[in-house]
């Protein structure tokens, strides 16, 4: 008795200090951050996402340990008898070598900073611009906000790869006309669903609450409205970079984008096209890493959606809740069943 | 309505806020492409009050009677379709944003739901330090002090000054929302149903609080509720709405003891009554119907279809709010206007709803002692008639 009483009370002190840590103000960025980290895909995702902005960064370390610059041709190492490619491993290619018997790691690693480069800055840019315009649009609306709406309509209307292609043409493929491209065909979805929310936030009682304190319009959309966007607009944002990395692989296989011999994901796919009969690590691995990348800040995004939005704790509660219930209605039916057995 | 006295008179300095004839019509859009206006909604109509300095005027009507509506003319957080709204003898209906901005200190807001109206993303210190920020008048540690000051004065731990809305519960946010309503020391509150979200047992507290500052501060309140007894708790002046239009006014015993508009007759009756004596012995008046639309409201008397005593001139004549002309208690209006020290030319006296009179827009106002549970059987003949 006494043995379970003091149990009882270790459990009690143990709980009273739980509850009184527990109380210390968790802000919304520590819950998420707690959600988050129990979503082991999404970690995984993270993890992913991090080595290779890691990879990325340190592309020339790499370079210079295997003595492979990126754009050095290896005529004699790095093809064969009959001027192929050679597979992963051989003479030191630990990736195999590419038309030219150039080292396909090495290049693989300089194509993800052009990658990550374009996805997150191109991104970044679109989301200050789509928040700008959507948040615009939406608190001031009416004439502002049919323009500002029309104008993301018909953007979000746009055939982007025609428009891509003839933008390239007319400027000359670069890096710049890329970001570009990416950037306008991304804010405008952004700005979509800001002006959405903003519509639905600035009738809230606290947006009047801040007008009646006197607080003009862009206080009350920058201090009052966009702390309440950050959730929705960072989910959007990392499910923004993949599809711009998606983008830029697509540019540079059709030529239009990073121009040979730099590398990029999508011009060594372009050629490893030519070459896939004979060198099937060339078409492989940037695919690999191109798939591995957009996948990993998918996931990534979905989990930090997850993590942000209580709703879905519940909805996964309330499924839980569901096959509790049905058990428990098949065992009483399996009862009855018994009784019913016992009593014929 | 009588006109009312535009010239300042020395009784001036005693109203705070003087509504006159405000207006406010909301239009009501259709088609899909090109929007034209296919109606009004009347949310306010026609309606003129004042409120006396340090006193409260409490505002009472069912869903859609344009309380709030009323409140947020007074406020400047939405503009009149005409009339007028004075604070402190200014005009604030023709003024631009800017100009606006030193009468905003005047006048603050407390809103009905705790849970809204407070931004979840923000902490408590960054949401009552607003006002200080808005209007540039303390930065820094003084800032910081003087909200915790306010969050002590309001009955919160001053410590608490970090966390964010969701951590409290609806008492205490709603002491949030005192505390941000205070800040900038306003002279007139108005407070939008401030405790219909709240439980009974921290009603009271937060009333009690509402007083407590009334009197440390001299503030008014324009106090909305639907609540009645509420508002009879809170109130010195009780003005009556239905249907964007005030149908009584009167001090607040004065109104709750011997009400002559037959909706408020009806209000007053459908009050949940605390003691089981009482609720058995009243006779409760059911009112036919629903209130009708405000995009198109019933001429003559607004109440009519539903009005128990309603006969021919009441779908006709619109019946102003006038003082009780059979003079049933001739001492009384002698005596309030002797108590208040004030004569019908000044604007506190005069047949203006929050003023001293005890004013119905009536054509058949309801004598005490007059049965209107049985008079509705009789009068149904002839509004059938009527409609």
């Amino acid at each position: 008795m006494s043995v379970t009483e003091a149990a009882f009370e270790a459990n009690e002190a143990q709980r009273g200090q739980d509850s009184v840590t527990r109380v210390e103000g968790r802000t919304q960025w520590q819950l998420t951050w707690r959600r988050l980290r129990s979503d082991r895909v999404a970690m995984i995702s993270l993890a992913v996402i991090i080595l290779m902005v890691i990879l990325a960064i340190i592309a020339p370390v790499f370079a210079s340990i295997t003595g492979h610059p990126p754009n050095t041709a290896y005529p004699i190492q790095g093809e064969n008898e009959v001027g192929n490619p050679i597979g992963p491993g051989v003479n030191g290619f630990l990736l195999g070598t590419d038309s030219t018997g150039r080292d396909v790691f090495v290049r693989i690693l300089y194509g993800a900073r052009i990658s990550l480069f374009v996805g997150v800055v191109s991104t970044a840019i679109a989301v200050v611009l789509g928040v700008v315009i959507g948040l615009i649009a939406g608190y001031f609306g009416g004439i502002v906000d049919t323009v500002l709406a029309r104008f993301t309509d018909s953007v979000l209307a746009f055939p982007y790869v025609i428009l891509a292609i003839a933008l390239a043409v007319v400027f000359g493929p670069s890096l710049t006309i890329i970001m570009f491209m990416v950037t306008f065909f991304s804010w405008a979805g952004i700005a979509r669903i800001v002006r959405g929310q903003t519509l639905s936030i600035k009738e809230k009682e606290y947006i009047e609450a801040a007008r009646s304190l006197g607080a003009g319009p862009f206080r009350i959309m920058f201090l009052d409205i966009l702390p309440n966007l950050i959730a929705p607009v960072l989910v959007l944002g990392t499910l923004y970079i993949p599809n711009a990395i998606v983008f830029e692989a697509t540019l540079s296989f059709l030529g239009l984008g990073v121009q040979p011999p730099t590398a990029s994901w999508g011009n060594m796919l372009a050629d490893a096209s030519n070459f896939y009969q004979v060198a099937w690590w060339y078409l492989l691995f940037p695919a690999l890493f191109l798939l591995i990348t957009t996948l990993a800040f998918n996931l990534l995004g979905d989990g930090i959606r997850d993590a942000m939005d209580p709703r879905t704790e519940r909805l996964i509660a309330a499924r839980r809740m569901r096959k509790r219930r049905a058990r428990a209605r098949k065992q009483a039916a399996a009862a009855e069943v018994a009784a019913d057995t016992v009593n014929g | 309505m009588a006109p009312l006295m535009a010239q300042p008179t020395a009784n001036e300095d005693d109203v705070l806020v003087r509504v006159e004839n405000a207006v406010k019509y909301f239009p009501v859009k259709a088609g899909g492409f090109i929007k034209h206006t296919v109606g009004q909604v009347h949310a306010v109509d026609d309606v003129s009050l004042v409120i006396e300095r340090g006193k409260t005027l409490g505002l009472v009507g069912e869903t859609g009677s344009g309380k709030s509506t009323l409140a947020r003319c007074v406020a400047g957080l939405i503009p009149v379709t005409s009339g007028q709204v004075f604070i402190n003898g200014t005009d604030i209906t023709k003024l631009s944003r800017g100009a606006m901005r030193p009468l905003r200190r005047e006048v603050q807001m407390i809103f009905q739901d705790p849970y809204s109206s407070l931004n979840p993303r923000r902490r408590v210190g960054a949401i009552i330090g607003d006002p200080f920020a808005i209007h540039k008048t303390a930065t820094g540690a003084e800032r910081k002090r003087k909200v915790q000051e306010l969050m002590e004065r309001v009955g919160l731990n001053p410590e608490h000054y970090n966390r964010f809305p969701a951590e409290f519960s609806g008492g205490q946010r709603q002491r949030i929302g005192v505390a941000r309503a205070l800040a900038l020391r306003p002279k007139l509150i108005i407070c939008d149903e401030p405790v219909s979200a709240l439980d009974v047992s921290i009603q009271a507290q937060v009333l009690n609080l509402l007083s407590d500052l009334q009197q440390e501060y001299g503030l008014s309140y324009l106090f909305i509720a639907h609540d009645l007894e509420v508002v009879r708790h809170v109130s010195d002046k009780v003005a009556v709405m239905y249907l964007g239009r005030i149908g009584e006014a009167a001090p607040a015993e004065e109104l709750y003891d011997r009400p002559r508009h037959p909706y408020t007759v009806a209000l007053l009756s459908a009050a949940p009554a605390a003691d089981p004596d009482t609720a058995a012995a009243r006779q409760r008046i059911i009112l036919t119907g629903d209130v009708p639309s405000p995009i198109d409201p019933p001429a003559g008397c607004r109440f009519h279809p539903r009005c128990p005593k309603a006969q021919e001139i009441c779908a006709k004549v619109e019946p102003q709010l006038v003082r009780d002309q059979s003079a049933a208690q001739p001492g009384d209006d002698g005596q309030q206007a002797a108590d208040a020290g004030q004569t019908d030319a000044s604007p506190m006296g005069g047949d203006v709803p929050g003023g001293w009179a005890h004013v119905t827009a009536c054509h058949f106002p309801v004598v005490p002692g007059e049965n209107l549970a049985t008079a509705g059987a009789v009068a149904g003949a002839g509004k059938g008639d009527v409609a």
